[in-house]
């Protein structure tokens, strides 16, 4: 029934993706648990149900609900849902895009066996995540002796796979049906977004409670399972619903049309055909986006620059200044009570204060992840993505060294970067004054200069590990784990007195250790960071001088 | 650099781990030469042009274009020659133009009514976005950038793959226009039709070692074919017993195939002279396989082994 080689293959595919991720998450369950263990945890439990219900922490609060509610059960079930997603959007909808499916298909196989043997290794490999997870629940209280006797631990971890196969399926689904695989991965994790914030968020609201269970996100965490057990009515909705969407995607996919492997229109491709537009568009997205390596590597990345400057510039920036007069004083003195461990994972920073408010909600671990996502994306594909898809050996057929060829890319990632700091900037200083929250100038360029920077160290380290090995896996990887490393060490580290001077240790410290948007810029600060990017692309630009260039 | 080599190889070398990609390469190309590198797939030719072009770095030996070194001198070496990679990719998302016009900028002084009148030669179409493109059609795409700023020495990975067959005999042509210019041409293809269309001078590749390098003359003087004769009754293995060049005989019933190399005069007395009506002859060109045995046999005989 099953076939072997495609189950075989996707597994091999994915699984390094999986344990890795399945790793981290253990690693970051070990410094969570550490921390928590360290901390005074007594306010917990004078923080009202609802609020602890938001942060995945229950009520009668220890080390070990804790832990395993804020890490597994939120950043955990998060990562995992992701990886599934993304997994199942490929199902059928990445192999179109690539051009294979019709390859694979020219087997004596149906299209509903290539979807049965992909989903069946898309199950296995979140069954080897969770199981890996699982075995680092059991093994690093043991190793923090922390007491854990009552916890569900396992109870928790089939929440989790249920919860995480609704999202795999939900994607494979939509992809089934569609063929594309933007539309799949991003309307799942839209559900899961509005899910995790719907079910979070409605039980804080009297009378809506009943609500939060049109999301599927109460499925997952809804009944506590670290400390209920296995709630099987709501693993049962989650289950049916999975079985539901698998067979619609056994009818979506042998319904329809392949897809050709393809290049679509897009809007400025139109704009340049239309006669009343073609001499203008011609010049913009014709003859200047081809004028220069860096230009080019640039008008590449223009979604993902509109992306993350939409929250940078808008969410980010304008947004959340515009939240904070919104929000009740009430809440902001209940908040100023919250641990140092929550606000830690958040970026640190005073509720109270504009600067502090930004900071949780922005500045701290948001910024972050967006610059980083740019950068990254930029720097990991910059010279592997060329070689992955076969053109470095014809962009090198022209009379440029490799050196100019690493330096342009890496203009084209400042450049970028760049960009979206002074949007961050501005967006900033517009929220600053339509609020009249009266934020210093200086500090939001200071902030939004750092984040820059910031960014551009770990995209310059993308960089140099795309000039090394010329894979884009291993650059991002290469540079993920690190950076979350690098995160969770400046984040947790100054919690304790013994171990706050290693924080200095951490790169993030230099980024927001002076906090920025209070104290302005710290000159040595940011001359490190700039220091250590420029020193990156040194490397960057020998590691590729020296090795011979991968063929796809 | 009028008397230097266009391509010079010498003892170039590429082991990956025990994999022996490419053996001691040795050859010369000359300006003004159309040089044919001939290989089954596998052999090593895209491994010897990715040396050559300073993609990969030799396990051992050097090479020069133009007299400069493939390593030390290659940004100055791109400066006059025009490249096409094997399995040929670009940027989906960029029409034809678009690419070329990106390459263009890149090498600077392309005249760009010189790209128009390739395009019109080999009939592409710039428009389209390469991603939407034919595999043919994109080939076209790369032939053009290869040409486009008039190099001195063109170097060719499997370049008429996909192409129809007006489309190959217009690109080969160029190719024997640029050669009559005096520039150089290297190219490298698995059949011996195409090479021996268009080149001067064959390498033959096999197993990562260059076997030989022949005249396309003297190749054709080879002649190896592979003849065919099927006569009125069951056929007699010894009518072309007695005559050299002939090998690989394989009797069937009435009819005989066999590999020869040498005119075909004594082939057709031998069979005339027989005692039996030839009711059919059928020759074709020998394929690549059968040159390699020719000339494994060769060189097995020259050291004095025997052929396997």
């Amino acid at each position: 029934m099953m076939q072997h080689s495609v189950f075989a293959r996707s597994v091999q595919d994915r699984w390094r993706g999986m344990f890795i991720a399945a790793v981290t998450l253990g690693v970051f369950f070990l410094f969570g648990m550490a921390v928590y263990k360290d901390v005074d945890l007594s306010l917990y439990n004078d923080f009202p149900v609802a609020i602890q219900t938001m942060m995945g922490i229950s009520e009668g609060a220890d080390v070990g609900t804790l832990a395993y509610g804020a890490i597994y059960g939120v950043y955990g079930a998060l990562v995992l849902a992701v990886m599934a997603l993304m997994a199942g959007a490929g199902v059928i909808a990445g192999e179109e895009r690539n051009g294979t499916l019709g390859l694979l298909l020219g087997n004596p196989k149906s299209r509903s066996h290539v979807l049965v043997s992909k989903t069946a290794a898309l199950i296995l490999l979140l069954v080897f995540a969770i199981v890996v997870m699982g075995v680092a629940g059991r093994i690093v209280p043991v190793l923090l002796d922390v007491a854990v006797g009552e916890m569900e631990i396992e109870s928790l971890m089939f929440h989790l796979l249920i919860n995480t196969i609704f999202y795999g399926m939900l994607a494979t689904a939509i992809g089934a049906w569609t063929g594309n695989g933007g539309l799949a991965s991003g309307v799942s994790a839209g559900v899961m977004i509005v899910g995790l914030l719907g079910s979070g968020l409605l039980p804080l609201v009297s009378g809506a409670e009943e609500y939060a269970k049109i999301f599927p996100w109460y499925y997952f965490d809804g009944g506590r399972p670290v400390l209920n057990g296995i709630n099987w009515g709501h693993m049962a909705v989650l289950v049916s619903a999975s079985v539901v969407l698998f067979g619609l995607s056994l009818v979506g996919v042998n319904r329809r049309d392949l897809r050709a492997q393809s290049i679509g229109l897009t809007i400025v491709d139109r704009l340049r055909t239309n006669p009343l537009t073609q001499k203008l568009f011609e010049r913009v997205a014709g003859t200047a986006k081809v004028s220069h390596i860096w230009v080019k590597t640039a008008s590449e990345y223009q979604v993902l620059l509109i992306a993350a400057s939409y929250h940078m510039f808008l969410m980010g920036g304008i947004a959340i200044a515009l939240i904070y007069t919104a929000i009740d004083d009430s809440l902001l003195t209940l908040a100023e009570q919250l641990p140092d461990t929550l606000m830690a994972l958040a970026g640190g920073g005073d509720i109270s204060t504009p600067e502090g408010y930004y900071t949780i909600e922005n500045f701290g671990l948001m910024a972050p992840i967006i610059f980083l996502m740019v950068t990254v994306t930029i720097g990991s594909r910059a010279l592997a993505g060329e070689e992955s898809k076969r053109t470095m050996g014809l962009l090198l057929a022209n009379p440029i060294s490799r050196r100019r060829v690493v330096i342009e890319k890496m203009v084209a990632m400042v450049a970028l970067t760049g960009l979206l700091g002074v949007l961050t900037f501005v967006g900033t200083l517009i929220g600053s004054g339509l609020a009249g929250l009266g934020m210093d100038v200086g500090n939001i360029a200071a902030i939004s200069l750092m984040a820059t920077l910031l960014g551009l160290t770990f995209g310059s380290l993308a960089l140099a590990l795309s000039a090394a090995t010329g894979q884009v896996k291993k650059a991002v990887f290469g540079t993920v784990g690190p950076a979350l490393i690098f995160y969770l060490l400046d984040a947790f580290l100054p919690l304790s007195d013994r171990l706050a001077g290693y924080a200095k240790w951490s790169v993030f410290y230099y980024y927001s250790g002076n906090d920025p948007l209070v104290n302005g810029l710290h000159i040595g600060h940011a001359a490190l960071l700039a220091g250590l990017s420029a020193g990156l692309v040194v490397a960057a630009v020998m590691l590729f001088n020296r090795r011979d260039l991968r063929q796809g | 650099m009028t008397n230097e080599a266009a391509i010079l190889a010498e003892g170039l070398t590429k082991h990956y781990g025990e994999i022996r990609a490419l053996n001691n390469l040795g050859l010369a190309v000359q300006p003004g030469e159309v040089f044919g590198f001939l290989g089954p797939n596998g052999a090593g030719k895209t491994t010897a042009i990715r040396t050559l072009m300073d993609e990969i770095r030799p396990t051992a030996g050097r090479a020069s274009i133009l007299g400069l070194d493939t390593h030390d001198k290659s940004v100055e070496i791109r400066r006059h020659i025009g490249y096409l990679p094997g399995d040929l990719a670009m940027y989906p998302g960029l029409t034809g133009q678009d690419t070329l016009k990106y390459f263009a900028n890149l090498r600077g002084g392309v005249d760009w009514s010189y790209v128009e009148v390739l395009a019109e030669r080999l009939n592409a179409d710039l428009s389209k976005k390469v991603g939407n493109l034919s595999s043919g059609n994109r080939q076209k795409i790369g032939l053009i950038q290869a040409f486009m700023n008039r190099p001195e020495v063109i170097i060719m990975d499997e370049p008429s793959s996909g192409l129809d067959p007006l489309v190959q005999r217009e690109f080969q042509t160029i190719l024997r226009e640029l050669a009559a210019e005096g520039n150089s041409v290297f190219l490298s293809s698995h059949t011996l039709s195409e090479v021996q269309r268009v080149a001067d001078r064959v390498g033959i590749i096999r197993g990562g070692d260059l076997i030989t390098v022949e005249t396309v003359s003297s190749l054709r003087s080879k002649a190896m074919r592979r003849v065919e004769f099927e006569f009125g009754s069951d056929a007699d293995s010894s009518v072309f017993s007695d005559i050299s060049g002939v090998s690989n005989v394989v009797i069937e019933g009435r009819r005989i195939v066999l590999s020869y190399d040498g005119t075909m005069d004594v082939l057709l007395k031998a069979a005339m002279d027989h005692n039996d009506t030839v009711v059919d002859i059928t020759t074709h060109e020998a394929d690549l396989e059968d040159i390699f045995l020719t000339y494994y046999e060769d060189s097995a005989e020259d050291k004095g082994g025997s052929a396997s």
